[in-house]
């Protein structure tokens, strides 16, 4: 009796706890989500076709078109060596502007423009997003200005 | 000259708190009492000595002296006077010191509470904390001081982050802190019981009131800044699975896992390993939450190699506390073990069990989506988020567990119960429970997960209702009271366990407002031109026109809308759009009616041609019964923190 109960115990213990590790384990890998320079993604080719990526780097100075009476915007993120053209539609972060740093959040349709679900700002005093450390901007800057050399 | 006077003492009160490290462990060695009143002595100075340095940097804010770096970097002229007192927080540095005060402060406390209680005990405790609070004061002096002068002071400040300057904000990271330093006391404790090799119940019965009261103090923390982030970031959610709020969720979700385990240590002396493994942990991640968060570590692990010193020493003293600890916890773990053996399945032991298994997965969850991408990016150069959806996929399950365990455990017995009586204590419950999914289903409810939520909510607040009822009943039968008196004696009787129960009716309100705001969130965008209405569910807002308005140190633009609602009800929102002067940085202000079913949120964007602007608006049910549901998680804290130990150990 007392093994039995023991058994019923430990069987107990493994059928919920090893589908919660289950659960964690299928949601961890599919709730990855990278993050590439423009220059990386357009390496990729098309082996990260329908896969939900995050682009950083800079809004082009110039490139921000508003499309008059609606929220669409159209802009392009550049890392200096190469650009990629953003589509989103909606309301932008407080600090989205030309100049500045951005991350942009969306499937990856390769040859297309990159369809945005999701700009990102900085956050607070003390965190910001990988991406948009200064180091990251600085990165993007310097590759920028090397390639207007 | 303030800031001097500050960092002097700041100096001094590192060299004091050396010596309450050093002289208790000689004052045991050579069997000398007076060493270890030296210990004493000491760090009533050292409290005194951080008061008087947190003082000396409140008063250089207050002072504009923008000659001291932290303050130019934090403050500005026009700063109202409350956000520059509360600057003394609102930055790596000087939190960092107001961590050490606290600390400080706590182990002043904990010395004069615990002296002659806990005479075997206090030395090590003593030792202990000088090293945590030593830890804390070198990193303050030498690697991030906010004593630091400017050769050329600006004429004014930076000024603090806009989206910081509100009350949420500035009494969330005292209230988390509070919490993290309270785990402080209840490891001291732990740690020294391990050394002493006198591993009784003793340390948990002393700490238990520790325990809980820095548990409420980060559960109110991390409240507060859910509130911040609901009412300040304008995104109509309260809480993203960010990094930074992970840090902090995670000392939560152990220290609760450890004072539900505690329990079976003091009824059954079952879990004694466990309950010191858990303890240690909590402070660990107490640490490893303010480093993460105040390192800079979470932005870049590159902005932590950037600042090889810092980063470093952080490293380097979380090693030393973590294989101190867990080294001394194996070395004793023999004489730990537990002679009594898990009985029964339908127990409350094994209760307890479970519930420490789900919140340990769920603390490793959190961990492991926390670390993975300072991992991933510190072995290769690619840079990984982890979504909410991870989160919120593993976290549903585990709270529909920890629900069905929450209304078990009034029906459970220690030792086991027995099958046919636990099978019909739990008809009516059971009961309940399938009517209230009955109930929603018919009021048009169709998502699974929020039926069973629902289910399961009723099936643990009848379990505890039922218990209540009946303890009443008994009362009013044997002792003749009336309802009323029945129930506040039965409360007061036994307050501790009474206490318990209305944390669970809090965490339920809970529940039930994030299957609300979670499940049910209804979200419209759009452009409106003066004059046009909208509706979102049964609300229509009028935008009737735009105006400016002006603040001490801000200008905004800010919407009129007329506002109709059910049963007649009439409001005026005024969601703006601010600039701050002295940091170039728009912010949203969200404009928000808190209703008691729901909440209309409504943000206002750009403007999208000379006559139009952009809008957002929710409406987000139940948010207020979060908000809500802590309060009384907080009074149910409070009940239980009344009942003193005489009481414990005599009920024994």
């Amino acid at each position: 009796m007392q093994a039995n109960r023991r058994l019923f115990l430990i069987l107990t213990l493994l059928v919920v706890f090893g589908s919660l590790g289950a659960l964690i384990w299928t949601s961890f890998t599919g709730s990855l989500v990278y993050f590439h320079t423009p220059t990386e993604i357009l390496a990729t080719g098309t082996s990260k076709a329908g896969q939900k990526v995050r682009i950083g780097g800079m809004v082009q100075a110039g490139s921000l078109v508003k499309e008059a009476g609606t929220q669409k915007i159209r802009f392009i993120i550049s890392d200096g060596a190469n650009q990629l053209p953003v589509r989103y539609e909606g309301m932008t972060p407080d600090l989205f502007r030309e100049g500045q740093g951005v991350v942009a959040e969306g499937p990856w349709q390769p040859g297309q423009d990159f369809m945005a679900a999701t700009i990102l700002a900085k956050h607070s005093e003390d965190y910001i997003p990988v991406e948009m450390s200064a180091e990251g901007i600085a990165r993007s800057k310097e590759s920028m200005l090397r390639s207007l050399q | 000259m303030w800031i001097e006077l500050a960092h002097f003492a700041t100096i001094i009160a590192l060299l004091l708190a050396l010596l309450q490290i050093a002289t208790p462990i000689i004052g045991v060695g050579i069997q000398r009492p007076v060493w270890i009143r030296v210990a004493r002595q000491s760090s009533y100075v050292v409290t005194l000595l951080l008061t008087l340095a947190s003082a000396g940097l409140v008063v250089s804010f207050l002072n504009h002296d923008f000659s001291v770096k932290y303050v130019a970097e934090h403050a500005s002229r026009s700063l109202p006077t409350f956000y520059l007192v509360t600057a003394l927080w609102g930055g790596h540095e000087g939190s960092l010191l107001f961590w050490a005060w606290l600390l400080s402060l706590f182990t002043t406390i904990a010395v004069w509470r615990h002296w002659s209680t806990h005479a075997s005990s206090i030395p090590w405790i003593l030792s202990v904390l000088g090293t945590v609070i030593s830890g804390f004061l070198i990193l303050v002096l030498f690697l991030s001081s906010p004593f630091e002068r400017l050769t050329n002071p600006p004429f004014d400040g930076r000024d603090l982050n806009p989206l910081l300057q509100d009350p949420g904000m500035v009494f969330h990271p005292p209230f988390l802190y509070i919490g993290y330093v309270g785990f402080a006391i209840p490891f001291a404790f732990a740690i020294a019981a391990l050394i002493n090799g006198r591993i009784t119940d003793e340390w948990i019965l002393a700490t238990r009131r520790w325990t809980l009261f820095s548990w409420a103090m980060l559960t109110t923390g991390i409240i507060f800044g859910a509130y911040w982030a609901y009412y300040e970031l304008g995104w109509g959610g309260y809480w993203a699975w960010d990094p930074v709020e992970n840090a902090s969720f995670m000392p939560w979700l152990i220290a609760t896992a450890f004072f539900h385990s505690v329990m079976v240590q003091e009824r059954r002396r079952m879990f004694k390993i466990w309950n010191l493994f858990l303890i240690i942990t909590t402070f660990a991640l107490s640490l490893l939450g303010t480093f993460l968060v105040r390192s800079g570590v979470l932005s870049s692990v590159h902005a932590f190699a950037s600042d090889p010193g810092r980063g470093v020493y952080i490293l380097i003293f979380m090693a030393i506390i973590l294989l101190f600890s867990f080294g001394l916890l194996v070395l004793r773990a023999d004489r730990l073990r537990t002679e009594v053996q898990l009985e029964s399945l339908f127990s409350l032991e094994a209760a307890f069990l479970f519930n420490n298994l789900f919140f340990i997965i769920a603390g490793l969850t959190v961990l492991l989506g926390t670390l993975y991408p300072l991992a991933v990016e510190t072995l290769s150069s690619a840079k990984v988020t982890v979504g909410a959806p991870y989160y919120n996929k593993v976290f549903v399950p585990i709270m529909l567990g920890v629900l069905i365990l929450m209304g078990l455990g009034p029906l459970l017995t220690w030792r086991g119960i027995n099958e046919s009586r636990l099978r019909s204590s739990l008809v009516k419950p059971l009961g309940v429970s399938v009517m209230g999914m009955a109930g929603c289903y018919l009021l048009g409810i169709v998502q699974p997960y929020a039926i069973i939520m629902v289910g399961l909510s009723f099936f643990a607040l009848t379990a505890h209702l039922t218990d209540l009822g009946r303890g009443i009943a008994r009362r009013m039968a044997n002792a003749k009271e009336g309802i009323l008196t029945a129930t506040v004696t039965l409360l007061t009787r036994n307050k501790r366990r009474y206490g318990g129960f209305v944390v669970h009716f809090g965490i339920l309100m809970m529940a039930a407002g994030f299957v609300g705001s979670g499940l049910f969130q209804e979200e419209k965008n759009l452009i409106m031109a003066p004059g046009d209405f909208t509706t979102i569910h049964h609300w229509r807002l009028t935008f009737e026109k735009i105006a400016t308005v002006k603040g001490s140190n801000w200008e905004a633009q800010e919407a009129i809308i007329r506002v109709e609602g059910p049963q007649g009800l009439t409001m005026t929102l005024h969601p703006q759009k601010r600039d701050y002067q002295n940091q170039q940085m728009p912010t949203t202000e969200a404009a928000i009616f808190s209703g008691f079913f729901e909440d209309l949120y409504v943000v206002l964007g750009d403007a999208v041609t000379d006559n139009t602007w952009a809008f957002r608006i929710y409406r987000n049910p139940l948010v207020s019964w979060i908000w809500g549901g802590s309060g009384v998680m907080a009074l149910g804290v409070f009940l239980s923190l009344l009942q003193g130990r005489r009481r414990e150990v005599s009920r024994q």
